[in-house]
C-alpha cells in the first residue's frame, strides 16, 4: 500500500516513471486488441475471454494510476465475478448457438467502421490536444489518508444519496431477473423427487436423456424437424441429406425400453 | 392620427359574448347528442344563427345610438388568457362599426343560407353533422371579427379553417372532395404560418397583440422612428400572406375553386360570402400597420389587381357553373384587396364591396345550387340551356345577382365597384393608370364570362335533352357527377324502358325564399351601402380624402358602364346560340393556360409541394428500414417462418445504433470544430 | 486521519423522493409476503397512496429553495414543479396501468418467463397480470424525480439508470403481441445502454475539465478553469447525447417509434408523459445551470438538433399508418419544440414547464383512448381499422377528435396555448429562426392529426371495424383528465402559467 502511495507521489510531479511507462505500453495494446477482438470474435466464449483480457489490463492501469481500490474492484468484481458469470451463462445456453454473422443491410458494416474509426479519431485528436496541457493535481489530497478512505469519504458524504439510490437499481435488477426468468409453479404442478422418478420409469416413458437444449424435438428421429419457440417447425434443423418427412404417430413415439419389438405393445 | 382607445362596453353590448356562445353551444349540442338530435338538429342550427342575428341587430342599434362624438369602439374584457412574463393575452371582444357590419353580414346571410340548407340537405343522412359544422363555422367567424387582439383573430381564423376543411371533405367518399379538402387545408396553413409569425413579430416588437396597443405602437413609432420600417414591412407582408391564404389571392388562390366540391350551401356561406373575406377584414383591421408602410400597401394593391385579372381570365374558360362562380369570387376579392390596398377612404369601399358581394355571390351560389338541385347535380353549363322556363324564381333571382355582379346601375355591384375603379385610377403616378386599367379590364371580363354563364344556363336551346326526343340526354355526364345524388334522386322518374328522364324543376320554398331575400339585398343594398355604410365606417377608417385625380368620377362611370355593356354584348352574341357539348380544341396558349387555371397548380406544386414531397420520400426511404423491420417482425410473429423469426431476433438495433453514433459524431465534431480549428 | 463528516441533509427536501422510493420498496415486500389474491388491491392502493403522499410533500415544500447533501440535490422552483408534474402525470398513467376491465387480467402478462406462444403462454392467457409492475413504476417515477433535482452529474447518472431500468422491463411485459413487446424492450435497453455510455464519458471529460461533477462547479469552472476548452466541448457534447437520447431528439430518436409501438400502451403513455418531463427537466437544468455561460458554443448545435427534430418528426408523422407510431413521431416533433425552449435558456424555462404539463396530459388522454379500440387480437392500432369509428362510437370519436385538435394546436386547446407561450418566449429570446421552423413544422404536423379526424368521422367503416370497449372508472378518469386539462389549459391557462412563473429560474448557486 505504502509503495503504491509513493508511486502516486511520484506521479504527482508530472513525470511518468519508467516502470509505469513500460507497463502502460505493454498493456495498452493488449487492452485495445482485446476490445477489438471481442467485437470481431465469432465465438461468444472467445469474446468473453477477450473482454476479460481488456478488463484485467484496465485494472492494472487503475493500480498504476494510484487507484488501488478501484483497480482491485475491477479485477475481483468485474473480471472475477461478473465476467465469469457471463461465461457460465454462455456455456449453459450453449456455445454453439451463434448468431448469423451475415450482414443483410447493405452498407451497414462499412458505415459502422467508418463512423467508428472517425469518432475514435475525432475524440482521440481532441483529447490528445486537450489533455496535453492538463496538469494533474489533487491526487495527493484525494489519497491523503489512503485511497480506500478517500473513496469512502466521497461515497458516504457527498454521494451518499446516489449511493443509497443505487440500491433501487439493484432491487429493480433483481425483480427484473425474476420477472423475466422465473416461472412460478402452481401448487399441483410441483412434483417431488419421488413422483418424478416414478414417472420417469413408468412403462411407456423413455428414461434416457431427452434431446439437447435448443432443439425442442418431438422425437429422437433425425428426420423430425425441431420446433421453434412459436410452435412452428424449422426445416433447417434437419440435415439436407435426410428428407424431411412427417412421421407417423408410432414412428414418432419414443422407443420402448422393455425389449418389445412392437412399439404399440407397451403396457 | 390620434391614439386609439376603446371604451368599455355597457348595456346590452356587455353581453356580446353571447354572439359567439350561442352557435358554439348549438354546435356542441348537435355533435354530442349524436343521432338523438337527427330529427330536429337542423332547426336548432337555424335557430341559433337567427338568435345571433337578432342579437347582432340589437347591438348594432345600440352602437348607432351613440352620438357622433362618442367612442364607437366598445370592448369587453372577458378574462386573462395567457400571462407569462411580459406576454399578456386576454380574451376580449371589440364591437365597433367595422365589426358591426361584419356581424350583420355573417349572421344575416348565414341565417338565410342555413335556411336554404335545410332544404338542400334534406335527404342527406349527415344533415345534423352538417349543421353542427355550419354552426361551428359561424361561431368561429364571429369570434374572428369580434376579437380585440390578434390572438383572438387567429383563434377564429383557425376555427373557420377547421370548419371549412371539415365541410369541404363532407362528402369524402368522393375522391375529389377529399383531395380538395386536403389542398384547402395545406394552402391555408401556408397562409396561417405567415399570420402566426406576424403575431410573434408583433409581440416581439410591441410586447402585446392587442389591437389598440399595437396600433398605438405603430403610430408612436411613426412619430419617433422607434420601430424600423423593415419590421413594419415584414409585419405587413406576413399578415398579407395569411390574408392571401384565407382569401384565395395570388399565389395561393388554387384551393378556392377546388373547395367547391363541398355542398353548395358551404360554397355559398364559406367560400363566397364570409370566410374568404376574412383576409379583407384582417387587412382593413390592420389598416394602421399598412398605412404606415407604403411598400406593403403597394404589394396589397398589386396582388389585388393581379388576382382580379387571373380570376376573370380563368373564369372565361371554365364550364362548371360553380367553378365559374368560384373564379369570379377570386376575382371579386381581388377588387376588395385592391381597394383596401389603396388605403385611406378606399378601405370603406373595399368593405362595402365585400358586403354587396356577400349578398349577390351568396345568391348566385344558392341559385347555382338550385339549378343543380333541379338537374340531378349536373354542373356543366354546356349541358344546360333554356332553363328559364322551368325554374322561374331561380332564373329571376340569379339574373338579379348576375346584373349586380357585373355592375349594371342601379344594382349593388355598380355602386360598390365603380368607386373602387375610380379610386384605383386616382392613385398617384403611373401606377394609378396601371391599376385603374386593370380594374376596368376586369369589369369588362366579368361582364363577359358572367353573361356566358347566364346565357348558357338559362337561355338558348335546351342542351340537356336530345333533339326531337323528350328523354334526357345528359345521362352519361350526370352519372359521372351524380355519385352523390341522394339529395336529388327524387327528381328522377324511371320510364318503362328504364331510361332516366330529367324534369328540370323549381326547388321547394325553403330554398327559394332565401334566394328571393338575397336578390332583394343585391338590388337594394347598393345605394344604401355606398352612402350610409361609408359614413358609418368613418370612425374606423377616417374621412375619405380626394386624392390626385387622373379622371373624374363621371368619366370613370361612363367607361365602366361602356366596358360592361361591351362585355355583355360580346358574351350574348357569342353564346346565344349555345355552345358545343364537347370541349373545343384550345387554339391559343391563353385559352389552354386558362383551362389549366393559368398553371397555378403546377406552380404551387413546384414551389411548395415538390420540395416537401422529395424530403418526405427521402425520409421515408431512410425510415423504411426500421419500419420494414417491424413489419417483417409482425409478419414473423404471427405468420411463423423461422427465417423471418431470426431476422426479428437480430432486429435492426444496429442500424439505430449507427444512427445514434452518426449523430454523436456530428455533435462532437461541431462542438470541437471551433476549439480545434 | 480526518473524521468523515456527513454533510447536512435536509430530509424535508428529500421527503417526496424518499416517500416514493419507500413505497416502491414496500411494494416489493408486498410481492414477497402478501397472498396472491390480495396483491393487486394492495399494490394499487399502495402505489396511489405513495404518489399522493409524495405530491403532498412537494406541495408542502413548494417554496423551498435549497442545495443539500453537499450539492448532490438541488431543490428549487422548477425542480419542484417538475417533480410535481411527474408525480401527477404518473398518478394519471397509473389509471391505465391498473386497468383490468378492458382485457382480462390487465394489459400486462402474468408470467413473462413463458416463451411467447408456448403452451405455458397459452395457459396463462386469462390469468391476472404481474403485480410487480407497480413497484417498478414507482421506482421509475422516483428516479425521474431525482433526475430533475440532481445537483451533480453523478447523481444524475444514477437517477437516469434508476428510471430507465424499470422502463426497459415494463416495455417487455405486454400481454398481447409479446414478441414485439420483448423486441421493443431489448432495443430500448441496448440503445439506452449505448446512450448511457456517452453520458458517462461526457461526465468523465467534464470532471477532467472542471475538477468536479457538480453542475454549479462546472459553471464556475468555465470561468476559472485552466484546462483546455476541448475537454469542456467534448464533455458537453457527449453529455448532451446521453440526454438527447432520452428526450428522443433526432437523430437519437430511432428507438422511439419501435418502442412506443411495442410497449404495452399504458407504459407508452407513461414514457410519453413522464419520461419526456424528466428528460427535459434534466436538459433544462444542465444547460441552464452548468453551461449557461458557454451558451454561444452550444446554442447553434442544439438549435440544429431542434430544427432537425421538429422537421423530421413532423414529416415522418405524416407517413405513419399506425396510431401508436404516429403518436411516437409526434412526440419526437414535440421534443423538437421543447428543445427550442432549452435553447432559449432562462427566457423559456417557464413556458417549457407549461408545455410539458400540457403535452403530458394530452398524450396520456390520447394513449388511454388508443387502449379502448380493440378486436379479438387486442388493441387495433392500424389506422385503417379506425375508419368510420365516428358512426358507431360518437362520444369516443368526439373526445379523440378534441385531443387530436389539441395536438394540432387549434386554439381553445392546450396545444395552442402551450405552443404559443413557448414560441413567443423563444422569439423573445432571439430564437426567431427556431420559431419560424417550429411554426412551419407544426403546420405539417397538424396534417396527420386531422387525417385521423377525417378518418374517424368521414370515412366509411371498413369490413371489420374494431369495437370501442367500455373501460373501468380508472381509464375513464384518465381520459377525462386528459381531455379536461387539454380544454382548461386551452381556455384558462393563466393559473398554471402563474405557477410556472412563480417557480422562477433554476438555482445556480
Amino acid at each position: 500500500m505504502s509503495l503504491l502511495a509513493q508511486g502516486a507521489l511520484l506521479a504527482a510531479d508530472n513525470t511518468v516513471p519508467t516502470g509505469e511507462a513500460v507497463t502502460f505500453w505493454i498493456l495498452a495494446p493488449i487492452a485495445l486488441g482485446g476490445a477489438i477482438g471481442m467485437v470481431l470474435a465469432r465465438n461468444a466464449v472467445h469474446s468473453a475471454l477477450l473482454l476479460v483480457c481488456t478488463m484485467l489490463s484496465l485494472g492494472v492501469f487503475y493500480v498504476l494510476q494510484a487507484g488501488p481500490f478501484i483497480g482491485m474492484v475491477q479485477i475481483i468484481v468485474y473480471t472475477g465475478a461478473i465476467m465469469m458469470l457471463f461465461l457460465f451463462v454462455i456455456m449453459l445456453v450453449g456455445r454453439h448457438t451463434r448468431d448469423s454473422l451475415i450482414e443483410v443491410l447493405r452498407g451497414q458494416r462499412l458505415a459502422a467502421v467508418i463512423l467508428g474509426v472517425g469518432f475514435a479519431m475525432l475524440l482521440g485528436t481532441g483529447l490528445a490536444r486537450g489533455v496535453g496541457s492538463v496538469t494533474a493535481k489533487g491526487l495527493d489530497e484525494a489519497n491523503a489518508n489512503g485511497n480506500v478512505e478517500g473513496i469512502a469519504k466521497l461515497l458516504f458524504t457527498k454521494y451518499i444519496f446516489a449511493f443509497e439510490v443505487t440500491s433501487a437499481l439493484l432491487i429493480t435488477a433483481a425483480i427484473g431477473a425474476m420477472l423475466l426468468a422465473h416461472i412460478e409453479k402452481k401448487p399441483g404442478e410441483k412434483l417431488d423427487q419421488k413422483v418424478l422418478s416414478r414417472n420417469r420409469f413408468t412403462k411407456g416413458n423413455y428414461p434416457g436423456p431427452k434431446s439437447g437444449p435448443g432443439v425442442f424435438a418431438t422425437s429422437d428421429s433425425v428426420a423430425t424437424p425441431a420446433i421453434l419457440p412459436d410452435g412452428t417447425f424449422t426445416e433447417r434443423s434437419v440435415s439436407k441429406v435426410v428428407p424431411a418427412r412427417e412421421l407417423t404417430l408410432t414412428e414418432a413415439r419414443p422407443k420402448a425400453t422393455n425389449g418389445n419389438k412392437q412399439d404399440g405393445e407397451i403396457r | 392620427m390620434d391614439s386609439i382607445t376603446y371604451a368599455p362596453a355597457t348595456g346590452a353590448l356587455s353581453s356580446m359574448w353571447l354572439l359567439v356562445a350561442i352557435p358554439a353551444l348549438s354546435a356542441t349540442v348537435l355533435l354530442l347528442l349524436g343521432r338523438r338530435a337527427d330529427k330536429w338538429g337542423h332547426w336548432l342550427g337555424v335557430a341559433s344563427v337567427l338568435a345571433s342575428f337578432v342579437l347582432g341587430v340589437t347591438y348594432f342599434l345600440q352602437l348607432r345610438g351613440i352620438d357622433g362624438t362618442g367612442n364607437k369602439s366598445l370592448s369587453v374584457d372577458l378574462f386573462e388568457f395567457i400571462h407569462i412574463g411580459d406576454l399578456n393575452v386576454s380574451v376580449g371582444l371589440l364591437f365597433d362599426p367595422l365589426t358591426a357590419v361584419f356581424v350583420l353580414l355573417i349572421t344575416g346571410v348565414g341565417f338565410l343560407i342555413h335556411l336554404y340548407a335545410v332544404g338542400y340537405m334534406s335527404h342527406d343522412p349527415g344533415r345534423r353533422r352538417f349543421f353542427a359544422y355550419f354552426n361551428l363555422f359561424v361561431a368561429a367567424m364571429l369570434l374572428l371579427v369580434l376579437g380585440d387582439n390578434y390572438v383572438m383573430l387567429y383563434a377564429g381564423w383557425e376555427g373557420v379553417g377547421l370548419a371549412s376543411y371539415l365541410l369541404i371533405s363532407f362528402w369524402s367518399d368522393r375522391p375529389a372532395a377529399a383531395t380538395a379538402g386536403k389542398k384547402a387545408f395545406l394552402i391555408n396553413r401556408v397562409g396561417d404560418v405567415g399570420f402566426a409569425l406576424a403575431i410573434f413579430l408583433m409581440f416581439a416588437t410591441f410586447g402585446t397583440t392587442n389591437y389598440a396597443d399595437v396600433f398605438n405602437g405603430v403610430l408612436a413609432s411613426e412619430a419617433g422612428q422607434t420601430v424600423s420600417a423593415g419590421v413594419l414591412l415584414a409585419m405587413g407582408l406576413l399578415l398579407l400572406l395569411g390574408a392571401c391564404g384565407k382569401s384565395g389571392q395570388f399565389p395561393l388562390q388554387t384551393w378556392l375553386p377546388d373547395a367547391m366540391e363541398g355542398p353548395t350551401p358551404v360554397s355559398a356561406l364559406i367560400h363566397a360570402a364570409t370566410m374568404v373575406t376574412a383576409g379583407v377584414y384582417m387587412i382593413a383591421r390592420s389598416q394602421v400597420i399598412f398605412n404606415a408602410n407604403e411598400t406593403a400597401q403597394t404589394v396589397v394593391v398589386s396582388i389585388g389587381a393581379l388576382t382580379l385579372l387571373i380570376g376573370c381570365v380563368i373564369g372565361c374558360a371554365k364550364d362548371g357553373i360553380k367553378r365559374v362562380l368560384a373564379y369570379s369570387t377570386v376575382s371579386q376579392i381581388g377588387y376588395m384587396f385592391l381597394a383596401v390596398g389603396l388605403g385611406g377612404g378606399a378601405y370603406a369601399l373595399g368593405i362595402i364591396h365585400l358586403l354587396a358581394h356577400g349578398f349577390f355571390k351568396a345568391g348566385l351560389f344558392l341559385g347555382a345550387g338550385s339549378v343543380m338541385h333541379g338537374m340531378k347535380d349536373q354542373e356543366d353549363i354546356r349541358r344546360f340551356g333554356g332553363l328559364w322556363k322551368y325554374m322561374r324564381i331561380t332564373w329571376a333571382t340569379f339574373g338579379l345577382g348576375y346584373l349586380a355582379i357585373i355592375g349594371i346601375p342601379p344594382l349593388s355591384g355598380f355602386f360598390t365597384k365603380d368607386p373602387i375603379i375610380l379610386a384605383a385610377f386616382n392613385r398617384e403616378g403611373w401606377t394609378g393608370w396601371l391599376f385603374g386599367s386593370a380594374a376596368l379590364l376586369g369589369a369588362g371580363l366579368t361582364a363577359f364570362y358572367m353573361t356566358r354563364l347566364f346565357v348558357l344556363t338559362f337561355h338558348g336551346r335546351p342542351r340537356w335533352q336530345k333533339e326531337g326526343e323528350g328523354g334526357a340526354h345528359a345521362a352519361s355526364a350526370t352519372d359521372a357527377h351524380g355519385a352523390h345524388a341522394d339529395a336529388h334522386g327524387a327528381a328522377i322518374a324511371r320510364t318503362e324502358d328504364g331510361r332516366d328522364i330529367q324534369h328540370p324543376h323549381e326547388s321547394p320554398w325553403i330554398m327559394t325564399v332565401p334566394l328571393m331575400l338575397l336578390a332583394v339585398g343585391s338590388v337594394a343594398a347598393g345605394w344604401l351601402m355606398s352612402t350610409s355604410v361609408v359614413d358609418w365606417l368613418t370612425p374606423v377608417f377616417g374621412e375619405h380624402e380626394e386624392g390626385h385625380a387622373h379622371l373624374t368620377h363621371t368619366q370613370v362611370t361612363i367607361a365602366t358602364v361602356a366596358v360592361t355593356v361591351l362585355g355583355v354584348a360580346l358574351g350574348y352574341l357569342l353564346f346565344r346560340g349555345g355552345t358545343s357539348l364537347v370541349e373545343q380544341p384550345a387554339r391559343t396558349h391563353l385559352v389552354r393556360a386558362a383551362r389549366n387555371n393559368l398553371y397555378a397548380d403546377r406552380f404551387n406544386e413546384l414551389v411548395f409541394e415538390l420540395p416537401g414531397r422529395l424530403l418526405t420520400r427521402a425520409l421515408v426511404w431512410v425510415d423504411n428500414r426500421g419500419v420494414d423491420g417491424i413489419v417483417n417482425g409482425l409478419a414473423a410473429a404471427f405468420g411463423g417462418g423461422s427465417g423471418r423469426l431470426r431476422r426479428l431476433q437480430t432486429g435492426y438495433v444496429r442500424t439505430y445504433a449507427l444512427s445514434i453514433l452518426s449523430g454523436a459524431f456530428l455533435i462532437v465534431a461541431a462542438l470541437l470544430a471551433v476549439r480545434l480549428g | 486521519m480526518n473524521d468523515i463528516q456527513l454533510p447536512a441533509i435536509d430530509y424535508a427536501a428529500l421527503l417526496p423522493m424518499l416517500i416514493v422510493f419507500g413505497a416502491a420498496c414496500v411494494g416489493i415486500l408486498v410481492e414477497a409476503f402478501a397472498p396472491r389474491g390480495w396483491r393487486f388491491v394492495i399494490q394499487v392502493s399502495l402505489t396511489i397512496g405513495g404518489l399522493v403522499a409524495g405530491l403532498v410533500a412537494i406541495i408542502v415544500n413548494r417554496d423551498l429553495e435549497i442545495t443539500t447533501i453537499g450539492g448532490a440535490v438541488t431543490v428549487d422552483g422548477p425542480g419542484l414543479f417538475l417533480q410535481g408534474a411527474i408525480i401527477i402525470l404518473g398518478i394519471v398513467s397509473l389509471g391505465l396501468i391498473a386497468e383490468r376491465r378492458l382485457e382480462r387480467g390487465g394489459p400486462f402478462v402474468a408470467e413473462a418467463a413463458h416463451a411467447a406462444n408456448s403452451d405455458g403462454d397459452k395457459r396463462q392467457e386469462r390469468e391476472p397480470g404481474a403485480t410487480e409492475v407497480f413497484p417498478l413504476t414507482l421506482f421509475a417515477i422516483a428516479g425521474m424525480m431525482l433526475f430533475c433535482v440532481s445537483g451533480d452529474l453523478l447523481t444524475m447518472f444514477v437517477a437516469l439508470e434508476v428510471f430507465s431500468l424499470p422502463l426497459y422491463l415494463l416495455c417487455g411485459l405486454a400481454r398481447r403481441r409479446r414478441l414485439i413487446s420483448q423486441e421493443a424492450a431489448l432495443k430500448y435497453f441496448l440503445l439506452g445502454a449505448f446512450a448511457s455510455a456517452f453520458f458517462l464519458y461526457g461526465v468523465a471529460l467534464l470532471y477532467g475539465y472542471a475538477g468536479t461533477v457538480s453542475l454549479t462547479g462546472i459553471r464556475e469552472g468555465v470561468l476559472q478553469s485552466e484546462q483546455s476548452g476541448i475537454l469542456l466541448a467534448a464533455g458537453l457534447a457527449l453529455l448532451a447525447i446521453g440526454l438527447l437520447f432520452k428526450a428522443a431528439a433526432v437523430p437519437f430518436h430511432v428507438w422511439t417509434p419501435d418502442v412506443y409501438q411495442g410497449a404495452p400502451t399504458p407504459v407508452t403513455a407513461l414514457m410519453a408523459a413522464c419520461t419526456k418531463a424528466a428528460a427535459f427537466g434534466g436538459l433544462l437544468r444542465v444547460f441552464n445551470v452548468a453551461f449557461e455561460t458557454t451558451a454561444w458554443d452550444w446554442q447553434p448545435v442544439l438549435a440544429t438538433v431542434a430544427i432537425l427534430t421538429m422537421v423530421v418528426g413532423s414529416i415522418l408523422a405524416v407517413a405513419q399508418t399506425d396510431i401508436k407510431r404516429l403518436l411516437a413521431y409526434s412526440s419526437v416533433a414535440n421534443a423538437g419544440y421543447l428543445l427550442v425552449g432549452v435553447v432559449s435558456l432562462n427566457g423559456a424555462v417557464g413556458s417549457s414547464l407549461f408545455y410539458l404539463i400540457a403535452y403530458g396530459f394530452s398524450v396520456l388522454g390520447a394513449f388511454a383512448m388508443v387502449t379502448l379500440v380493440r378486436d379479438s387480437e387486442g388493441e387495433a392500432t392500424h389506422l385503417s381499422r379506425w375508419a368510420g369509428l365516428g358512426k358507431g362510437s360518437p362520444l369516443f370519436s368526439a373526445l379523440f377528435t378534441f385531443l387530436m385538435l389539441g395536438f394540432a394546436g387549434i386554439p381553445l386547446t392546450s396545444g395552442f396555448t402551450s405552443k404559443f407561450a413557448l414560441f413567443s418566449s423563444a422569439w423573445d429570446s432571439d430564437q426567431s429562426v427556431l420559431v419560424i421552423v417550429g411554426v412551419l413544422s407544426s403546420v405539417v404536423l397538424a396534417f396527420p392529426y386531422l387525417k385521423v379526424v377525417v378518418l374517424l368521422w368521414l370515412n366509411p367503416p371498413g369490413e371489420e371495424t374494431p369495437t370501442v370497449s367500455v373501460p373501468s372508472m380508472l381509464t375513464r378518469a384518465v381520459i377525462f383528465a386528459g381531455v379536461a386539462v387539454t380544454f382548461v389549459l386551452g381556455v384558462a391557462p393563466s393559473f398554471l402559467l402563474d405557477i410556472v412563473a412563480d417557480a422562477g429560474p433554476f438555482l445556480a448557486k
